[in-house]
């Protein structure tokens, strides 16, 4: 008996890691909204929404991905990578001000959301590459 | 946690067993994203020279509605498009069962009636599994060729295009993988080419 005990623990221990339903759908995590829009957004110095789509849309194909969606009037860009595991991702670009434009992205790998800031600081390091300006911090 | 191994209780030692499988699975679970997952690679530059083509001498609005009809030609269905970004996607689906696979399956079947019969039962319990469907997509890109100054040029225009397929086995399972093979694109772009003409010569 005193050897099932070990076990049942184990068990215990990994279902209670399992998130509720209410925590999957509004993926509360442990970082607060705001965290999660500062890694997640750059501010860039040019008010050419067009541009920064494009250079979007271009970028994501550099690294792979097929664009799903595109809408120029919501500024969002949808877009999925296929290697073996899936990445999605949403692109969305939004003025702020009047010469800048606030680039957000949000990003999902297979089943999970993608918490990491490094995959997001990568993203735009790339897209800053491809735009010819450099990325601020947003928010 | 590990456990020293001991002899006088095998109870023990079927716990400590349970435990490394389920830690095992645990782990299993926990795939992570690649770390060069928004990394542009050389890898990522070979593929956009084989996935582009430039095209001079004709506008944009044209361009994009020679790509939507040699899609159409190519059996695809439009799904989505802006063409104020030079977007458009695609999909089809396709049988995908190939010759190949059912030909080995059959063969091994034959040969369980011979002494090769350890050889082709392992085959078959190895890959029980044909594909069955899939699903085929494509994302088109039209977009302005930049000058030196950085302003987009008139009537110069680049096209991208990747495919991707789904692909379902018959035991439900999922293959999914960007195309990469440049003859396919080479292809492509060749039916787009004369798309293009035909667009030009308003035919």
């Amino acid at each position: 008996m005193k050897s099932i005990l070990p076990v049942f623990m184990l068990c215990v221990l990994l279902l209670s890691g399992c998130a509720t339903t209410n925590q999957q759908i509004l993926d509360i995590g442990d970082e607060t909204q705001l965290q999660k829009r500062s890694y997640q957004s750059r501010a860039f110095e040019t008010a050419d929404k067009e541009k920064v789509l494009r250079a979007i849309i271009s970028t994501l194909q550099d690294l792979g991905f097929v664009i799903d969606r595109a809408d120029l009037m919501l500024g969002s860009i949808s877009a999925t990578k296929l290697d073996g595991n899936q990445i999605r991702i949403t692109v969305s670009v939004r003025p702020k001000g009047d010469d800048r434009m606030l680039v957000r992205a949000n990003a999902q790998f297979n089943v999970s959301p993608v918490e990491d800031p490094k995959q997001y600081q990568n993203f735009f390091s790339s897209l800053e590459k491809s735009l010819f300006l450099t990325a601020h911090a947003g928010e | 946690m590990i456990l020293p191994i001991t002899q006088q209780d095998s109870n023990t030692r079927s716990v400590k067993d349970l435990s490394v499988l389920l830690v095992s699975l645990f782990l299993a679970g926990c795939v992570t994203i690649p770390p060069d997952a928004f990394v542009v690679t050389p890898d990522l530059q070979q593929k956009r020279q084989v996935e582009t083509r430039r095209y001079d001498g004709i506008n944009e609005v044209d361009l994009v509605t020679a790509s939507a009809n040699v899609l159409q030609d190519l059996g695809f269905n439009l799904e989505n498009s802006e063409t104020k970004l030079g977007v458009i996607t695609a999909s089809k689906e396709r049988d995908a069962t190939q010759g190949m696979e059912i030909a080995a399956t059959a063969l091994a079947s034959i040969f369980l009636f011979t002494p090769a019969a350890p050889v082709a039962a392992a085959y078959l319990i190895g890959s029980p599994a044909h594909s069955k469907d899939q699903t085929i997509r494509v994302a088109l890109v039209v977009r302005p060729v930049i000058d030196s100054k950085g302003n987009s040029m008139t009537d110069n225009y680049f096209v991208r295009v990747t495919f991707q397929r789904i692909v379902r086995r018959t035991d439900n399972s999922i293959k999914a993988e960007t195309l990469k093979d440049p003859q396919l694109y080479q292809d492509f772009f060749e039916r787009l080419s004369k798309s293009v003409f035909l667009e030009a010569q308003k035919i």
